[in-house]
């Protein structure tokens, strides 16, 4: 009987130092399987048929964490700080933006006024209602070679009709005759085209798309019809011009971007 | 004196003892895990679509990697015209459009294999589709088929779009729409729109130039190689002469409706109306429609189209797989065809679906009469379908019920004779024949289509071939 006791009582003592080295190191064994040290503990000669006893050491408070939860937890955060430093070479996905080209003279205000003082005073679709006879296309920010989205249009305010003025420069006497949009139609992408759009005298010029019909005011380019007018669009993008002593038109800025339109 | 042999020695058994040897050795590897059917009679090709499709693709693979050599994925750079002057377009503009010019009218053969690309692509959307709606209304995305159906219109949604980056890198103004669209669609997408449009579509039109090309001719194909890993089942039935015949009417459609390079875009022309591909049609009139979202037209709308068709198994949880017994699908199906039928078409049309597309006026669908003929197609379809498919369960049950003989018809095989036998394999060896000569008569006076009409049909004729070769060979 003293052998069983003694027996008995050491197999509590490893088992309480195993839980005290455990818990010392901050963590505790995981308590759902208790009686795996004993059984796998060899059995004494002298007591071959130990059946697990209970355990009489005090049930150790829970522990912050989990051995195991402790464990997965380090391997997943491990997992996804790797996984974010191959994801951040995925900066090679993005393209390589070329430099945009400085303020370039892009028209000359005395050759434009003269387009339109030739045609002003014919007052049909061949003349003063064809906006092409005084305006001209022009690639700015970007050159052709990049994209055909970096399109712009420069026209010659026609003020035959009523006074029209460019809003950014309602002063200048000779900004304010003059406007400059990219073509990127907001709806769709397709360039759009100068194209008289209202009544003959009733002063309103167009910017019009081919491909779905949308329509913008030549003076701001806000949409007035189709389906950027229906879908509550944005106006094109207005590029920002400045005029030296000679009359040579440059273009210094754009305000919105192609496709998405001035916000 | 010779070694006395066993049996009577051949002059093939050579070649049978090395094909012997490789099959024996190629048990060793995953080929073989396949278990490949050579069917020794006719039976329907509706039931192998899906090999056929990836015999497809294996021709736009080869036909692509000819392609390759003499395609530039580069856009180049189109100046405006100097004032005062006439517009003349630049040697540089739209590169990779005079590429593809150059295979069509310089390149030796380039014409040939550009058709048989552009049809076998088309062939592939069509076969593609065909499949999927005979598995769906054959039942079969039940039993346990789930991941080969998810996997399937995973698989059909990418090949769509493999077909889209495709006629995009022509540069043409239909591929310029595309573009354009595409690019639209992406930018107006929620929170990543204009990250992703840039991943996709690059800054330039160079980029986009040499990133289509890099997602038409590698990553996407990758991508499709990898899904039809899953995708493939394991029993397949490879039906010779029905492959032999589809490539063949591939080629002959090549050479009927040879395709044109289209349109040059140039950014300085004005831009001229054009529609999409046939399988971008129906997301064209839905874009066309008056006062609706662009994303919601063309993003939103196809993914829950193809969402039902994604989930279907997991909603139609029966064990009955025939047609008879499952109504409600079988309707939805035939409703779903009608709408893919009316949008399609009425891309192709004007706003009234009745007159041709001329003019932009025209383009702008009114949205009530849009959704209304949808609505009232669609409800048409399902319910006539649905009525239809319970009257006939119905009386099957009444015929069950009165132990009379089910309306089914059996066809008897038709046992050719003898002299039937040589008279039409010797009519098919001699059209061959004629029509290999044929062929070098017309590549020798350039008649690149007459060839191309005239491969199609030498191969619709070995179709024919091998398949009195079996039919006989079984019926002795």
């Amino acid at each position: 009987m003293a052998a069983y006791d003694i027996d008995k009582s050491l197999i509590a003592w490893r088992r309480s130092e195993r839980k005290l080295f455990l818990t010392n190191g901050g963590l505790s064994m995981d308590e759902k399987k208790p009686s795996t040290s004993t059984t796998s503990m060899p059995p004494t000669p002298t007591q071959p048929t130990v059946a697990s006893p209970p355990n009489p050491t005090p049930p150790v408070k829970n522990p912050l964490i989990s051995r195991r939860r402790f464990l997965q937890g380090a391997l997943a955060a491990s997992a996804i700080l790797a996984a974010a430093s191959v994801g951040a070479s995925g900066q090679i996905l993005g393209p390589q933006v070329p430099t945009p080209l400085p303020p370039q003279v892009i028209a000359d205000w005395s050759v434009l006024d003269q387009k339109y003082q030739d045609v002003k005073d014919d007052r049909t679709i061949k003349g003063l209602y064809n906006e092409m006879n005084y305006s001209q296309f022009f690639y700015w920010q970007y050159d052709s070679s990049v994209s055909p989205y970096y399109k712009n249009i420069i026209a010659r305010l026609p003020d035959a009709d009523a006074p029209l003025v460019n809003p950014l420069y309602p002063t200048d006497p000779i900004l304010s005759h003059v406007v400059a949009f990219n073509t990127t139609c907001v709806h769709l992408r397709c360039l759009v085209n100068p194209g008289y759009a209202g009544d003959p005298g009733s002063g309103e010029f167009r910017l019009q798309c081919p491909c779905h019909g949308s329509q913008y005011r030549l003076v701001d380019a806000i949409p007035v019809a189709g389906p950027a007018f229906d879908l509550g669009l944005n106006p094109l993008p207005q590029v920002e011009l400045s005029v030296d002593s000679t009359g040579k038109i440059s273009a210094t800025g754009m305000k919105g971007t192609p496709g998405i339109g001035r916000t | 004196m010779a070694a006395p042999s066993r049996k009577k020695k051949g002059v093939l058994d050579p070649i049978i003892d090395l094909l012997k040897w490789t099959w024996e050795r190629l048990e060793r590897t995953l080929l073989l895990a396949l278990k490949i059917v050579f069917p020794s009679r006719f039976i329907s090709p509706l039931g192998f679509l899906g090999v056929l499709t990836l015999i497809v693709f294996i021709i736009l693979g080869v036909t692509g990697a000819l392609l390759l050599f003499h395609f530039t994925p580069f856009f180049g750079n189109c100046p405006p015209p100097v004032n005062g002057t006439t517009y003349v377009p630049a040697a540089t503009c739209n590169q990779a459009y005079n590429s593809v010019q150059s295979i069509n009218n310089d390149v030796s053969w380039g014409q040939i294999i550009r058709n048989i690309h552009y049809h076998a692509s088309n062939a592939m959307v069509l076969l593609a589709v065909m499949h999927m709606f005979y598995q769906y209304f054959g039942g079969r995305y039940k039993l346990r088929y789930e991941i080969l159906w998810v996997t399937g219109i995973v698989l059909g949604v990418v090949t769509v779009i493999e077909a889209y980056t495709g006629y995009d890198l022509i540069f043409n103004i239909r591929g310029q729409l595309a573009i354009n669209i595409g690019q639209t669609l992406t930018y107006y997408s929620p929170v990543i729109g204009a990250n992703l449009a840039q991943i996709i579509f690059g800054f330039s039109f160079n980029d986009l130039a040499i990133r289509f090309y890099a997602f038409h001719v590698f990553i996407i194909p990758i991508i499709m190689l990898a899904i039809m890993a899953v995708h493939l089942p394991r029993n397949l039935v490879l039906d010779i002469p029905v492959a032999s015949a589809i490539t063949g009417v591939i080629l002959i459609m090549g050479g009927l409706f040879p395709v044109d390079v289209g349109v040059k875009y140039d950014p300085n022309l004005a831009t001229q109306i054009t529609f999409p591909e046939w399988y971008f049609t129906s997301l064209y009139a839905f874009i066309r429609v008056h006062g609706l979202n662009p994303f919601i037209a063309g993003a939103i709308i196809p993914a829950i189209f193809v969402l039902i068709f994604l989930v279907a198994p997991f909603f139609d949880r029966g064990r009955k797989i025939a047609m008879i017994d499952r109504p409600f699908w079988i309707a939805l199906g035939v409703a779903s065809l009608g709408q893919i039928a009316i949008v399609t078409v009425w891309g192709f049309r004007a706003a009234n679906p009745f007159v041709a597309l001329t003019g932009e006026s025209q383009l702008v669908i009114d949205p009530t009469l849009f959704a209304g003929s949808l609505l009232i197609a669609t409800a048409l379809a399902y319910g006539s379908v649905y009525a239809f498919v319970r009257w006939r369960r119905a009386k099957i049950d009444e015929l069950r019920a009165a132990r009379k003989p089910l309306p089914y018809r059996k066809v008897a095989p038709y046992i050719l004779s003898k002299s039937e036998v040589y008279s039409l394999l010797g009519g098919l060896l001699v059209l061959q024949g004629f029509l290999d000569v044929a062929v070098f008569r017309a590549l020798l006076d350039n008649l690149n289509n007459f060839a191309l009409l005239e491969i199609g049909m030498v191969l619709v004729a070995f179709a024919a071939t091998v398949h009195i070769y079996r039919v006989t060979s079984q019926a002795k």
